[in-house]
Order: C-alpha cells, then structure tokens, then sequence
C-alpha cells in the first residue's frame, strides 16, 4: 500500500516534468536567440560599445539616446519611415480589400485568379526589389520605353527622389496585397447569406449593404491586417537593396537600413545603433496598441 | 447562383496582368541577349532566345552558384525540420497540459510576434560571435527554427485532438514520447504541412539573418549572394536576372503543389516568420 502510493506520487512528479520537457528545446533556442538580445540591446543601449572593440565599453548612460534627437539623417530615416507607413497601408488595406471582394464574386477559373493574385507573396523581397528595379529603373527599362511612347522623354527614374520613393510604395503593395486579401477573403466567406437576403428585403442599396453588413462584420480581419501591415512596412529594408540602394540621397532609407549601417558598416557604432532600435521598437508597439484601441472602440 | 459581371472581368484580368506581369517580364528577360536587355526597344519576349545569362551566371569568377543553391536548400530543409519538431513538442505542451507558468510562457511567446528580428539583430549578433555561430549556416537553421507563429499554429491545432485518446493511451502504460510521436504528430498532420511549407519559404527568401550571420562568401545563401551582387561595370544585370530567375523555381515549385495549404495557413494566423 505505502509502496503503491509512492509510486504514484513518483508518476505524478514526473508528469508534471513532462509538459516542461516538451517545452524545453523550443524556449532553449528562444531565450538564446530572442529574449537574451533583447535584453543585450536595451543594455547596449546604454553604452559606448563599437563592433571593433565588443569586450571594451562603458556605460553611458542616456547619451545616445540624448544624441538621437539631433542626430539629422536618424530622424529623416525615421520620419522618412512614418511617411511609408502612412501612405503604404492605408493603400495595401483597401487594395487587399477590394481584390479580396472581387475574388468572392461567382468567377469561373477563380482559383486561377487567386493563385495568380498570390504568387507574388512567395517571392523573395531581393527579387520583389530586382524585378521593380529592372522594369522602372534605368534609361532603357520598359518603363522608360512606355513612356517615351506616350511622347514624354526618357528619364534617369531612380536619380528622381519621387520617383524612388513610390517605386518602394509600389513594390511593396505589389509584393504584399495578396496576402491580406486571403485574409479579407476568409472573412468576407464567414459573413451569413442571411444577413444580405434581408437587406435586399428592406431594399438596401449595394452602398448600404458595404457600409452596414460587409464592413462592421470584417472588424477583427481589419485590425489584424492594419497590425500586421504597420509592423511589417515599419521594417522596410531587404525590398529597397536592390531597387534603389535607399538612394538617392538617402529618400528611400528607412529605419532598420539606418540602423543596419550605422552598426556593421558606416560607423561601427552598435550602442549608437541598438538605442535606434528602441526608438523603433517603441514605434511600433505605440502603433500597434493604437490600432488595437482604435478598433476596440468601435464595439458594438 | 448569380454569375459575375463582365466589369468584374476585365478587372479580375487587369489584375493578372499587374501581378504576373512584372514576374512573366523578368523571366523572359533572363532569356534574352545583351543586345536586347540594353537595347532602346525593348520587347516583351526575347526575340532572339539565348541561355548565355545562365552559364555566365554559372562560370562567373568568384560566384559560386551552385554552392549558393546548395546553402539555402541546407538551410531551408534543416530549419523546417527542426521547426517542426520543436515547435509541434512545444505547441502540443501547451495545448493539452496544465501546468504553472503556461499563460505566462504563452504570453512571452505571444508578445514576441510584435518584436521584429530587425530590432534586435545586432545583439544578435553579438550572441552569435560568443558561441562560435558566426559565419556558420546552423546560425540560420537553428535560432530561425523556434518561431512564436509556429508555436501557436501547433497550439491551436492541437488542442482539437481529444482528450480521451491521450488518456486512453496513458492507461495502456504508453510512454509520453510515444503518445508524442504515436498519436499526437500524425493526428497533426495537416497543421505540419502548414508549418512546413511556410518555413521553407521564409527560410528560402530570408535575407536579414543571413546578411547578420554569414559575411565568408562561401556561406552565402541565395538571396545575400544576389543581393551583394555587382558587377565589374556597375550592376551586372544579365547573371542577376538568370539567378533571380533560378532563386523563384523551388517556390514556384512548393507553391503549385502546396496551394491549398498556403491558402489555409494565411486564413489561420497571418503566418509571419
């Protein structure tokens, strides 16, 4: 009996180890690889450490932050970001959207027309940045060739700060729309038949239908997609390096690029770098947390 | 059953032209001669059909191509094993075991979906350089491996297995490892597939661990190799092309044969690597 009963503690012991052991490779490489650099960076950021001399450095405390806020090509790199996000996601939102409400409709070879609006979603941002770049870049690109067709003169696109700017805006709409359409798409199918078959009962215009079913019944997609949207063009970098290098004059560098050279290629600075990185990672939690509040909101 | 209108359409048309356009346009150009790529006429389609780009790109000095597709196809296949395994151990703990500390472990786990890898990558990189890992592929398969989404994805998935079949199995005197792999993972069969094709993709497009981890021309994957690519005069676009349009065929590849589960993996969680 006594026997029996110990072995019985002895099994509960081990079962409640077991749930840790199936946890324990994954949380190893988490801690390791993101937690702890986390930590190192928010440190880091407190010092003087360069790339040169990683095991010398003191701490400096709130210098490079106090540095960052007059630090010019940062801030134009940061605001140069916000720009991006303010302009790129509102127009990938109501893309994705759309197609997502195109895509819904009775077509025939639908699923053609989804893979097709998908495909780019696999691409490679490298590639997403080489295509764009081969077509709009470069006096003999094919959108120089168009154009000179509609009788305008060729021109040096990518030494046009303008020009480069929504070339990014392009790509990353193009690269990224049909991602958050399936997502739109999904939730567009949930919506109940019923709630419109009454509608048209009522007589409710297709406006009405958009504005007072479609619409309030795509809330959690929509905030979903604007988080998702926001964080990932707040971390624009790999789309710009071969589309247009964060030239000219650096109007297409954004933040992380910024952040990228100051550490490991222009100024060695990786204290200087790692406060850049809290300032965007504070961004982006700011946003997200607004997005979340503003969609909240607007319960029922 | 309504039918779509015409407008609908031409729109749905527009849009294939817009989205395949740009892909179509740089495969055919990845085909055409150097007279052609550079000429001030340039056509759609090659007029004249060479595969000079492909064994230019092949014979470059210094550019070893093969060595680069073999890297990422080391990187991907291994990553994606490793996710698998780890991710479905850690998704199935979670899912259907009470135990102190799981919200939290949850929560942790949750909280870093919103930490891009772009803000800490250069403690990253530090961490890297003290355990040896720089310039080592393991620094892109293992630390990738342990994904916040694919944990969840597990998770959710999991947690429909019922709980009578585990229990069932425990009174049969089956070890827990063998209920892991006997019944947990072929009954999870179809959230793998999810995870898996996902983490073969962003492994294979990754660009910002190996640009962190790897500086020895010899690591390089793919997508750093065609993204530090230059030429002798200004870019060299005949080898770019050809290899940017050898880097899209094992994704166009995953992607006829795995579409479905795309589709259903980006419906289920926004799938961010």
């Amino acid at each position: 009996m006594e026997n029996k009963q110990q072995s019985l503690k002895a099994y509960k012991m081990k079962q409640k180890l077991i749930p840790y052991l199936f946890l324990a490779p994954n949380l190893l490489i988490f801690s390791i690889f993101i937690i702890l650099p986390a930590i190192i960076g928010l440190y880091y950021s407190f010092t003087n450490v360069d790339l040169l001399h990683m095991d010398e450095f003191s701490f400096i405390g709130l210098q490079n932050y106090i540095r960052l806020l007059s630090d010019k090509e940062f801030l134009a790199a940061l605001w140069n970001t916000i720009k991006l996000v303010v302009v790129t996601v509102p127009i990938i939102f109501v893309s994705a959207m759309a197609v997502a409400m195109l895509i819904i409709q009775p077509l025939r070879a639908k699923g053609f027309f989804r893979a097709t609006y998908y495909w780019p979603v696999m691409i490679s941002a490298i590639v997403v940045g080489i295509i764009w770049n081969w077509i709009l870049g470069g006096q003999f690109s094919l959108f120089n060739t168009l154009i000179t067709q509609l009788g305008f003169a060729r021109s040096d696109t990518f030494n046009n700060p303008n020009f480069a700017w929504w070339s990014i805006v392009l790509a990353i709409v193009w690269s990224r729309t049909g991602y958050y359409m399936i997502i739109f798409m999904a939730a567009l199918l949930s919506i109940p038949e019923s709630l419109y078959e009454a509608a048209d009962m009522d007589g409710a215009s297709k406006t009405q239908k958009f504005m007072f079913i479609t619409y309030p019944s795509l809330r959690a997609a929509r905030l979903m997609v604007f988080i998702l949207v926001t964080m990932e063009v707040f971390k624009t970098y790999p789309i710009v390096v071969r589309l247009t290098g964060g030239g000219p004059m650096n109007t297409t560098t954004y933040t992380v690029q910024y952040i990228y050279e100051t550490a490991f290629t222009n100024q060695y600075a990786v204290g200087y770098a790692s406060a850049m990185s809290m300032i965007l990672l504070l961004f982006v939690t700011v946003l997200t947390a607004f997005n979340f509040f503003l969609n909240k909101g607007g319960t029922d | 059953m309504k039918k779509a209108s015409i407008y609908q359409y031409i729109f749905a048309i527009i849009l294939v032209l817009f989205f395949l356009g740009p892909v179509i346009y740089i495969i055919s150009s990845s085909f055409k001669t150097n007279n052609e790529l550079f000429s001030a006429m340039p056509t759609f389609f090659p007029r004249s059909f060479t595969l000079k780009n492909y064994l230019e790109a092949i014979q470059r000095d210094e550019y070893y191509i093969f060595r680069y597709i073999a890297n990422s196809f080391i990187v991907a296949v291994s990553s994606t094993f490793l996710a698998i395994v780890i991710n479905t151990m850690a998704g199935y703990a979670l899912a259907k075991f009470k135990f102190k500390g799981a919200t939290f472990i949850m929560m942790v786990i949750l909280s870093t979906i919103m930490l891009p890898l772009e803000v800490i990558m250069v403690p990253i990189f530090s961490v890297l350089r003290t355990l040896g890992m720089y310039n080592s592929l393991l620094a892109l398969i293992i630390p990738a491996a342990a994904t916040p989404t694919g944990i969840f994805l597990m998770r959710q998935y999991l947690v429909t297995i019922p709980d009578d079949l585990l229990e069932s199995a425990r009174i049969d005197g089956a070890s827990e490892w063998k209920i892991f792999t006997r019944i947990v993972v072929p009954n999870a069969k179809p959230a793998i597939a999810t995870l898996a094709i996902f983490s073969f993709m962003w492994r294979w497009n990754d660009y910002i661990w190996p640009l962190i981890a790897i500086s020895d021309k010899t690591k390089y994957t793919l997508q750093l190799a065609i993204a530090n690519m230059t030429g002798e005069f200004g870019t060299d676009y005949s080898s770019i092309l050809a290899t940017s349009a050898i880097s899209m065929i094992p994704m166009l590849i995953v992607f006829l044969v795995f579409q479905k589960q795309f589709i259903q993996g980006t419906v289920n969680s926004g799938m961010k690597g």
